[in-house]
């Protein structure tokens, strides 16, 4: 997701004369050059660096059938439901761990240590829960995002400025108002932060659990282009994949910087 | 005002004509760290008249911080009484407005939803909170900045921002913990007429805790200089200055016979406090080689 982000960040940044600009595109027209080099070479066997243009047709046949629209409205529905679950648990969760000392001295050590862990581990159990079906993509998808987000939160609550609440408190806000105007923005950062993970390592989860049993989603065509060789193909869905990710991205970026000024 | 019109009305004290705005009575507070308990307020107890500005004198370390939180109802855990017009109270008051030592603006909010911000916590509608909210930006001198955000200021400018917002309370009584100590000397001097000059026009009680004895007696009726911990009350000073006064005092007689008289009070404390620092000092590096 940090590559994607930088990308997201330069297609926003500085006018396209900028020399950091020229520089990125040299480098992408060099990898191009490149790629399409090895690919006329012959060096490798058949489809495996296939020609730009076999690459370019593939995601043309892609775009125009409804196959692909069809397998994309799962994986978002997938991806859009775990994050929602997952980030909404995450949230709650993370305010209840940061607003209680003793319980984040309980519970956090479990959170750092399953933080890590990739959760494709757990997919086998939540087919025996979830069933085949989208309900097992979305639960993975769920529990790899809310780590990330619950982590984020619990910081984000313990890193408020003691005296912000002091005013809040002295001008007596109410428990709503308290945390309507005062804890939620002097925290939206890191649970912004924490959201953007949360989402990347979602789109992860989802499509890992896709390519593993499914007979729908993203996942599922590029396990299935690859099962084939079909490499055109495989990589035209790749690409469409990396344009989807920086779009949700750069989504959820434009969220955070609402004030961004602060 | 604000506050009472719009939330509960405190119970209102029996007729008994209270003479006293604000009252502590014995305030003593004890922190647990881990060198373990230390007194920060040892028996403090003080009176403010209605409409009287009272200065809390005293070194870093003293317990003025922590005096001044116990007053606006965000402290637990200590002895003794705060009372608001006779009324014991429990938690922050709708009669007091604070401004705190540290940076204290919404770094979210722009200059002028920072000022508005106690309107908005009391409900006031939106145009008239920002009417209201622009009045107490001019009266500190920050028109024309209402709609940039604090990170865009400097800190005495920030700091003019979280008067304004305490001001717009419309507090009867003001508690004020250093609030002019990020500001140069001119711009303390000045802002502190402004503050002494709506003060006198809204009759309202003050208290201003500060370590700046020529600020103190410049501003003050009465100085209450505290002892270096555990802090206590080590003498009230009546300031006999005539009203209204202006920063140009400064320069007078009589006013430089008050800071030297304090000054004898405070030096003996400040070098005490920082004796023990030094000594804190050279234990901990003992403990560190
Ligand atoms: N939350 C706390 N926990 C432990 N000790 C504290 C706490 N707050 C204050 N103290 C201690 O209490 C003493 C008084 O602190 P306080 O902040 O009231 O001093 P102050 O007079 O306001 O100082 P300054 O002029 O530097 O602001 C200090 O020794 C400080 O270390
Ligand atoms: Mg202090």
């Amino acid at each position: 997701m940090a590559a994607t982000g930088g990308i997201g960040r330069a297609v926003s940044g500085p006018a396209l004369a900028h020399p950091v600009t020229l520089v990125r595109i040299a480098i992408v027209a060099a990898l191009l050059l490149a790629w399409e080099a090895l690919s006329q070479s012959g060096w490798l066997f058949r489809d495996v660096v296939p020609s730009l243009w076999k690459i370019g047709g593939a995601l043309g046949d892609l775009l125009s059938s409804r196959d692909y629209w069809w397998h994309l409205g799962w994986t978002g529905f997938e991806v859009g439901a775990a994050l929602l679950i997952g980030g909404l648990s995450g949230l709650l969760a993370g305010l209840v761990l940061g607003g209680s000392r003793f319980l984040g001295r309980a519970f956090e050590p479990f959170l750092y240590y399953l933080g890590p862990t990739p959760k494709i581990i757990f997919f086998p159990v939540m087919i025996m829960w979830f069933g085949v079906g989208p309900g097992s993509k979305i639960a993975l998808g769920a529990i790899s995002c809310f780590f990330p987000v619950v982590l984020s939160t619990a910081a984000g609550i313990r890193q408020i400025d003691l005296v912000l609440i002091r005013v809040g408190r002295s001008f007596r806000a109410n428990a709503w108002q308290m945390a309507l105007k005062v804890y939620l923005p002097a925290m939206r950062h890191p649970v912004i932060n924490g959201l953007r993970l949360g989402l990347g390592i979602a789109i992860i989860g989802t499509l890992l659990a896709e390519t593993k049993l499914s007979s729908r989603g993203i996942g599922f065509m590029i396990i299935q282009a690859y099962a084939t060789f079909a490499m055109p193909r495989m990589y035209a869905l790749l690409i469409t994949l990396f344009v989807l990710a920086i779009g949700a991205n750069a989504l959820v970026g434009r969220l955070g910087g609402v004030g961004k000024r602060a | 005002m604000i506050a009472n019109a719009a939330g509960k009305l405190p119970t209102v004290a029996p007729q008994t004509s209270e003479s006293r705005a604000l009252r502590a009575e014995g305030i003593t507070k004890h922190y647990t760290t881990s060198e373990g308990t230390i007194t920060a307020v040892d028996s403090v107890s003080l009176d403010v008249a209605p409409g009287e500005f009272l200065a809390v004198i005293g070194p870093s370390g003293c317990g003025k911080s922590t005096l001044f939180n116990i007053i606006g109802g965000l402290v637990d855990g200590y002895e003794g009484r705060v009372s608001v017009a006779g009324e014991t109270v429990a938690g922050p008051h709708a009669s007091i407005g604070m401004v705190f030592q540290e940076e204290s603006t919404f770094p979210w909010r722009t200059v002028v939803e920072n000022v508005a911000f106690p309107l908005e916590i009391a409900r006031v509608s939106r145009a008239e909170r920002l009417e209201r909210a622009r009045h107490f930006i001019s009266l500190v001198g920050l028109e024309g900045f209402e709609r940039r955000y604090p990170a865009e200021l400097s800190g005495g400018m920030r700091q003019r921002v979280a008067i304004a917002r305490t001001l717009a309370f419309e507090p009867k009584i003001l508690l004020m913990d250093e609030p002019f100590a990020a500001l140069d000397e001119q711009t303390r001097l000045l802002l502190g007429d402004k503050v002494l000059q709506i003060q006198q026009q809204l009759k309202q009680t003050t208290l201003l805790i500060t370590h700046n004895i020529t600020e103190a007696v410049q501003l003050a009726d009465r100085i209450l200089v505290m002892t270096y911990r555990p802090g206590r009350v080590k003498r009230f000073v009546k300031i006999d200055l005539p009203r209204p006064r202006s920063s140009e005092i400064v320069s007078s007689e009589a006013f430089g016979r008050y800071v030297a008289k304090i000054w004898s009070d405070l030096r003996e404390e400040a070098s005490r406090g920082m004796q023990d620092e030094e000594t804190c000092k050279r234990q901990s590096g003992g403990d560190g080689a």
